[in-house]
């Protein structure tokens, strides 16, 4: 009964539209008053949900926003991309794969997929439209190939998982992304490549050593904030939060006084930008600890296990299962959502079937970045779609082998445990 | 009441460019104490904890003003018209019942009980209550603008980019 009404409640108003922190701020509510009365049921909401902000590991989340959204704006995505063209623009739809290793890169300085959306495609997908290359297709892959920032960390999404799960190492988290982002990142360049061959894609130029060297050297002082901000993770010298900081700061120094792209004005929007991100972020996540407190109280993790143990008892099946699902909801729901109301669910019943909560968490990011690019919902695809000035509709065809190559990488992922596992082993992160 | 609703934005905007900026100071400080001056800050991480509760539910007041809260929008884009207009007051009502029970009732008895209970925070010595009080704030702010809303403001004053920070 209470179940059902927490699902009827969330699905009803989600369905009309209802902002997803207020479907799951009432659904939450409405489950309560079946069990108490209205007075303790909402104290204990408002309680939940500033507890659940009010967490040192989450102050990593506005300061990797805004470390990004200085990245965006300030010079910085234009080296990245000067550097990876020096790199590979020669080979034929080269600017194809300029833009996938662009993303990369700026995925391994910022933490958010979004920022490289707009910060690389705002550059490349003019560059690709102009040289020739069709603009549905450069949509497709910048959308796609910004999502592979949120697996190469630092990442975002990766410190609401470890919130989420209660408790997987952020240092960890980070450092098991890299293969996987890696992977998915290959997988989306071997589709443009086809694509390259199939549509005759022109040859950039190729450029002479002495030229990539001097990319190379103008991308270093932002390629070293992997060293700085991954580096003094790994190395246990400082917090991913207070990573988080330096990497504000090292951001900001750079657009202001060495590159001059940021002014105070500039600054304060940025700020304000940042505030308004993360107030969303910080909101879906006091509602939806609220949420996954009475998740726990009314047992349904143990539920939705038995449920499902019920229907196989092949690990195998199980964890294809998860993943359809999730494929089905990242469908509708954006990420942050996603992974806040998923994880108390499902991260029970991989634990269970033997899967660690750091592989379980990667799988999950990775599925999601499927659905992140799958319209109706989805911030980078209407970001990538603004720019390329076409419509959602137009860039599902471009779309589908990206899709499937991404979903090859999600099973590998999800049952080549190694891949996820043996960097933060090596490391010493986990046993 | 126009006039009003523009006050009232531009001391949400700059309170919480003064709140973000704070954040970024006090973790910063706290590398910087701990890293270039040897002696470890004891407040620093408190005054960002507290400072991000601010952040965020003004700031959700402030998301819900631009619209930017992350929802599923397929209806709400293929209405026109009448039902339109019927299924944005719905919406409105619902974050309303939400803001009032639990931010404004909810949040409201949090603020008593920590005061009664004489609750100071650990480093600071700061009470609880004060902490906590941003909650109801944040209530009445949404209610304010979800008033606003309806009565024919435009809700939207930028058309906001969803962004999950993701």
């Amino acid at each position: 009964m209470t179940i059902a009404t927490l699902i009827i409640v969330f699905v009803v108003l989600f369905a009309l539209g209802v902002p997803i922190a207020f479907c799951l701020g009432l659904a939450t509510l409405a489950t309560m008053l079946t069990t108490m009365d209205f007075s303790p049921a909402v104290t204990t909401i408002a309680q939940r949900m500033a507890g659940g902000i009010n967490s040192f590991a989450l102050l990593a989340i506005p300061l990797f926003i805004l470390s990004g959204q200085l990245m965006a704006r300030g010079g910085i995505a234009r080296r990245l991309i000067d550097f990876s063209k020096a790199l590979i623009g020669s080979v034929p739809g080269g600017l194809a794969f300029v833009n996938v290793i662009s993303c990369m890169l700026f995925g391994a300085i910022s933490g958010s997929a979004v920022a490289a959306t707009s910060a690389i495609g705002g550059f490349m997908i003019p560059e690709m439209n102009k040289a020739g290359y069709d603009k549905n297709f450069n949509a497709a892959v910048t959308a796609t190939a910004a999502t592979t920032g949120m697996l190469i960390p630092p990442s975002n999404i990766l410190i609401v998982y470890a919130v989420a799960s209660g408790g997987v190492s952020i240092a960890a988290l980070f450092i098991a992304g890299y293969l996987p982002g890696i992977l998915v990142g290959i997988a989306i360049m071997i589709v443009c490549a086809v694509y390259a061959k199939r549509h005759n894609f022109p040859a950039g130029v190729r450029v002479p050593l002495g030229v990539l060297a001097r990319c190379a050297a103008a991308a270093i002082p932002s390629l070293f904030l992997i060293v700085l901000v991954i580096g003094g993770i790994i190395a246990g010298i400082f917090t991913a939060t207070e990573a988080g900081a330096i990497a504000v700061i090292y951001a900001w120094v750079l657009s202001t006084f060495i590159y001059r792209q940021i002014n105070m004005v500039d600054l304060k929007e940025l700020l304000l930008k940042s505030a308004e991100t993360t107030a969303i972020v910080m909101f879906l996540i006091g509602t939806s600890m609220a949420m996954s407190w009475i998740l726990a109280y009314e047992n349904i993790p143990t539920i939705v296990a038995d449920a499902l143990v019920n229907l196989s008892d092949n690990p195998i099946v199980i964890l294809l299962l998860i993943n359809l699902v999730l494929l089905m909801v990242g469908v509708f729901m954006d990420m942050t959502p996603a992974v806040l109301i998923f994880t108390p669910i499902f991260l029970p019943v991989a634990v269970e079937l033997g899967m660690s909560p750091l592989h379980f968490g990667i799988m999950m990011v990775l599925n999601l970045c499927i659905g992140l690019c799958t319209p109706p919902v989805g911030s980078i695809l209407f970001v990538g779609c603004a720019i390329a000035k076409t419509s959602i509709s137009q860039i599902v065809r471009p779309m589908i082998p990206m899709f499937f190559a991404m979903f090859l990488a999600l099973m590998v992922v999800t049952y080549v445990p190694e891949l996820s596992e043996f960097l933060p082993r090596f490391f010493g992160l986990i046993d | 009441m126009h006039r009003l609703i523009r006050i009232l934005d531009v001391i949400l905007k700059n309170a919480l460019v003064v709140l973000m900026a704070a954040l970024v100071i006090s973790v910063s400080w706290q590398v910087i104490s701990r890293y270039v001056l040897a002696s470890p800050a004891s407040w620093t991480e408190e005054v960002a904890r507290f400072v991000m509760i601010w952040v965020g539910l003004l700031g959700a007041a402030y998301a819900f003003r631009t619209g930017v809260h992350l929802g599923l929008d397929i209806l709400p884009k293929k209405l026109t018209g009448r039902p339109a207009q019927i299924l944005k007051l719905f919406t409105m009502l619902v974050v309303v019942l939400f803001s009032v029970s639990v931010l404004i009732i909810g949040g409201g008895s949090l603020v008593g009980l920590t005061w009664e209970l004489r609750q100071y925070s650990a480093v600071l010595g700061l009470p609880i209550a004060f902490v906590y009080s941003v909650i109801p704030l944040a209530g009445v702010l949404i209610c304010v603008y979800a008033l606003a809303g309806v009565t024919g403001e435009d809700i939207a004053e930028a058309e906001g980019q969803a962004d999950s920070g993701v």
